[in-house]
């Protein structure tokens, strides 16, 4: 066959070949923007700053390991925004977010699930899709399409939290616990922890709440808290607070009356409970034995990966907060290699669709990373830690424990 | 419930006088200047950082210790927020308070509000900037330790933390030195002419701008010591001013305006209905408890607590 092409024709090619060359620069751009928007003021900032790092870490990793492949080696550029100390800043601050940067293709945040309730409300109307570590059911129960919450959701933490509690109690004095005192803020993800204990849990447990005590965060003196819970001598307290100044208070001043972690067992909840602030302003002997139900925390196989993030922060260990941005952040990575384009409308189906094993997966117990029709984490599940000599380390579940849980007898 | 009532009752007391200490530095400035100041929280968060810097210091320098060095460095914080609250006072809030503004119609009143508005966003984000926002403690074995009295009738024990008992007492004898200084002192009586009446006190020879720029001064630095001596058992980030100082505002105004001791009296007042309506209220409504007493007490007398019986300061 014969093709003769003119002069037309061939500065039509050429033209067309230009063309083609645009759209492919304008479908692989240099930098791909996601966003971080957690408190990096106010009370719930040190869990803000916690989530940063780890976001940091994971953009710089993936940076380094040559970008986004499929759109040519594109960098992931990190925005960050703080939400302040309330709802009111939170969404102003996921407007702004929206408003300014039209070209952001997935986020992550709020940490405080009230916040995250907030925010969601905006990046849902401008269909970003959304990661969350927040606990809050009421995040994914509301239909939204475009929010995926890679924690076990409250009650689902709850559900699991007492039952162990529970089986730990009789295996240590041999009694089962009937007495059960209740302390937390009224925020969103205590809310939502509580529910299902006062609607069912207490009731199946054949536990009493000798105590059930809620205040607003943040808290200027505990007495009122503490004291009628020495008072009632329950088996165990469950400490619903959500920042790590109301953990000092309340730590400190269960000590005070002579009820520390270590003679009455306290569960806390919520990674604000392990972080290394904590440890300096209250003190590795008012904090031993505190047990702590949160949603992830790195297992043994992410060793050199906390031995990095050790070294460049300078922080004593990888926590929940921390390990839950840097997945965040490979899932965002994964996603965009999937979807081939910088479109958040794609990323997010390919978020909705995803089904893996490996990848960020192994950031998650269970490793396995897929989300239901609601945007809720298949299979997430509750990590339990305890304060033991300084540290937290893992006592739930049996296959990632890093030490044997202790009941204070 | 006795146990209950009694500890209630008692922290309310200690944390009044914390509270009522607080309230005094506000009543200088707003109480006696009528200078509006929206920074006093911010005042009451660099007394409580300047503690954590000198306390860290003292421990470099093996002084004091962790059980002293927590209230020798509340005390020292107040010198310092003196000669920042006087400087303060002197290029800024001057031009809007005092003499300067007695013939304008609103008496300086707008430009204070704006003035002290933008002197707290600054040190607020200052504050950001400077420290971090990093939740910071004074460390101190005392805030989870206490002195076990009892036991008292129905076996009931009384806990009083040490912290803040050692705090309380510091928070009396500030008070206690300043109110002396302020009834017995040339100085003192100077400062009461000037808020009394700034144009006779002129006509007798005071220094009136001299005299606003020292209460000022005395007003920033007794809240930073009552933000010191709360740092040793509260965790604080740049923004807890912000929590406080309407707790402030709602103590001079119960107090009575113009009274250092209506001032206390009014602090200690908020402190005590916040902790004892614990426990009748659930605990989240401790906030909404203060300010039933304070609009009852202010529907009942107007001119608060002290605002008539107690002797202007």
């Amino acid at each position: 066959m014969n093709t003769k092409i003119g002069r037309r024709g061939a500065l039509a090619m050429t033209g067309a070949a230009a063309l083609a060359g645009t759209a492919r620069a304008a479908a692989a751009p240099k930098e791909v923007e996601i966003a971080l928007l957690v408190p990096l003021s106010g009370p719930w900032a040190e869990q803000g700053i916690l989530e940063r790092a780890g976001a940091e870490m994971a953009v710089d990793d993936v940076n380094k390991a040559g970008g986004i492949k499929s759109l040519g080696g594109a960098k992931l550029k990190l925005l960050i925004f703080d939400t302040g100390a309330t709802v009111e800043t939170a969404k102003d601050a996921a407007q702004r977010m929206i408003a300014q940067h039209p070209h952001l293709v997935g986020g992550m945040g709020c940490w405080l699930s009230t916040f995250t309730l907030a925010a969601t409300e905006v990046t849902e109307r401008a269909k970003l899709p959304w990661l969350t570590l927040s606990y809050a059911d009421a995040i994914t129960d509301r239909g939204f399409h475009y929010v995926f919450q890679t924690s076990a959701t409250a009650k689902t933490q709850a559900e699991q939290t007492v039952p162990f509690v529970m089986k730990l109690a009789q295996g240590a004095t041999h009694k089962r616990p009937t007495k059960v005192a209740i302390v937390g803020d009224n925020t969103a993800a205590s809310v939502s922890f509580l529910k299902p204990i006062k609607a069912h849990i207490l009731k199946q447990e054949k536990l009493t709440a000798v105590v059930d005590e809620i205040y607003t965060p943040p808290l200027a003196d505990a007495t009122t808290l503490v004291q009628p819970i020495r008072a009632a001598n329950p088996d165990f307290v469950l400490v619903l607070s959500t920042n790590d100044g109301d953990d000092k208070m309340l730590a400190d001043t269960f000590s005070e009356y002579g009820i520390p972690a270590s003679k009455m067992p306290l569960i806390g909840n919520g990674g604000h409970w392990a972080v290394p602030e904590l440890l300096k302003t209250t003190g590795a002997g008012i904090l031993q034995d505190i047990m702590v139900g949160m949603a992830n925390w790195p297992s043994k196989a992410l060793a050199p990966l906390v031995a990095r993030y050790i070294k460049r922060s300078g922080n004593p260990w990888m926590g929940q907060n921390e390990i839950f941005a840097y997945a965040h952040v490979q899932i965002l990575a994964w996603a965009l290699n999937k979807a081939k384009v910088a479109n958040r409308l794609n990323v997010a189906d390919a978020i909705r669709t995803m089904n893996i094993t490996d990848g960020p997966a192994i950031y998650f117990p269970g490793h396995h990373l897929q989300f239901t029709s609601i945007g809720r984490r298949v299979g997430a599940a509750l990590v339990i830690i305890q304060w033991q000599s300084g540290k937290p380390v893992t006592i739930f579940p049996a296959s990632a424990a890093q030490a044997k849980a202790i009941w204070p007898v | 419930m006795f146990e209950n009532i009694l500890n209630a009752v008692a922290a309310g007391l200690i944390i009044g006088c914390l509270y009522g200490l607080m309230c005094i530095g506000l009543g200088l400035i707003f109480g006696i200047m009528k200078v509006v100041n929206f920074a006093q929280g911010e005042f009451l968060m660099l007394g409580m950082y300047i503690s954590v810097y000198l306390v860290a210091g003292f421990a470099a320098l093996g002084i004091f210790g962790p059980l002293v060095g927590p209230f020798v460095a509340a005390i020292l914080a107040g010198p310092v927020l003196f000669a920042g609250g006087a400087l303060l006072h002197r290029f800024l809030i001057s031009h809007v308070s005092g003499l300067s503004t007695a013939a304008r119609l609103d008496q300086g009143g707008y430009g204070q509000l704006i003035v002290t508005l933008g002197i707290s966003l600054i040190l607020q984000n200052g504050g950001l900037i400077l420290f971090g926002s990093t939740p910071k403690s004074v460390l101190t074995p005392l805030s989870a330790r206490a002195f076990i009295l009892g036991p008292f009738p129905g076996n009931a024990l009384l806990f009083l933390n040490q912290a803040r008992v050692y705090a309380c007492g510091v928070a009396i004898v500030v008070a206690v030195v300043l109110w002396l200084v302020m009834e017995r002192t040339t100085l003192g009586k100077a400062l009461r002419a000037a808020a009394d009446n700034p144009v006779a006190a002129t006509y007798m020879g005071i220094d009136v701008d001299r005299a606003y720029r020292i209460a000022f001064g005395l007003g920033a630095a007794i809240t930073a010591i009552a933000g010191g001596l709360m740092a040793t058992y509260l965790t604080f980030t740049p923004f807890v001013g912000l929590d406080y100082v309407i707790i402030m505002y709602s103590g001079v105004v119960l107090g009575g305006m113009g009274s250092i001791l209506g001032a206390f009296w009014g602090g200690l007042t908020v402190g005590f209905v916040q902790q004892v309506s614990a426990l009748i209220l659930p605990p989240q409504l401790q906030n909404a408890a203060i300010f039933v007493v304070f609009l009852l007490i202010v529907g009942l007398r107007p001119e608060g607590l002290f605002g008539r019986s107690a002797e202007r300061a």
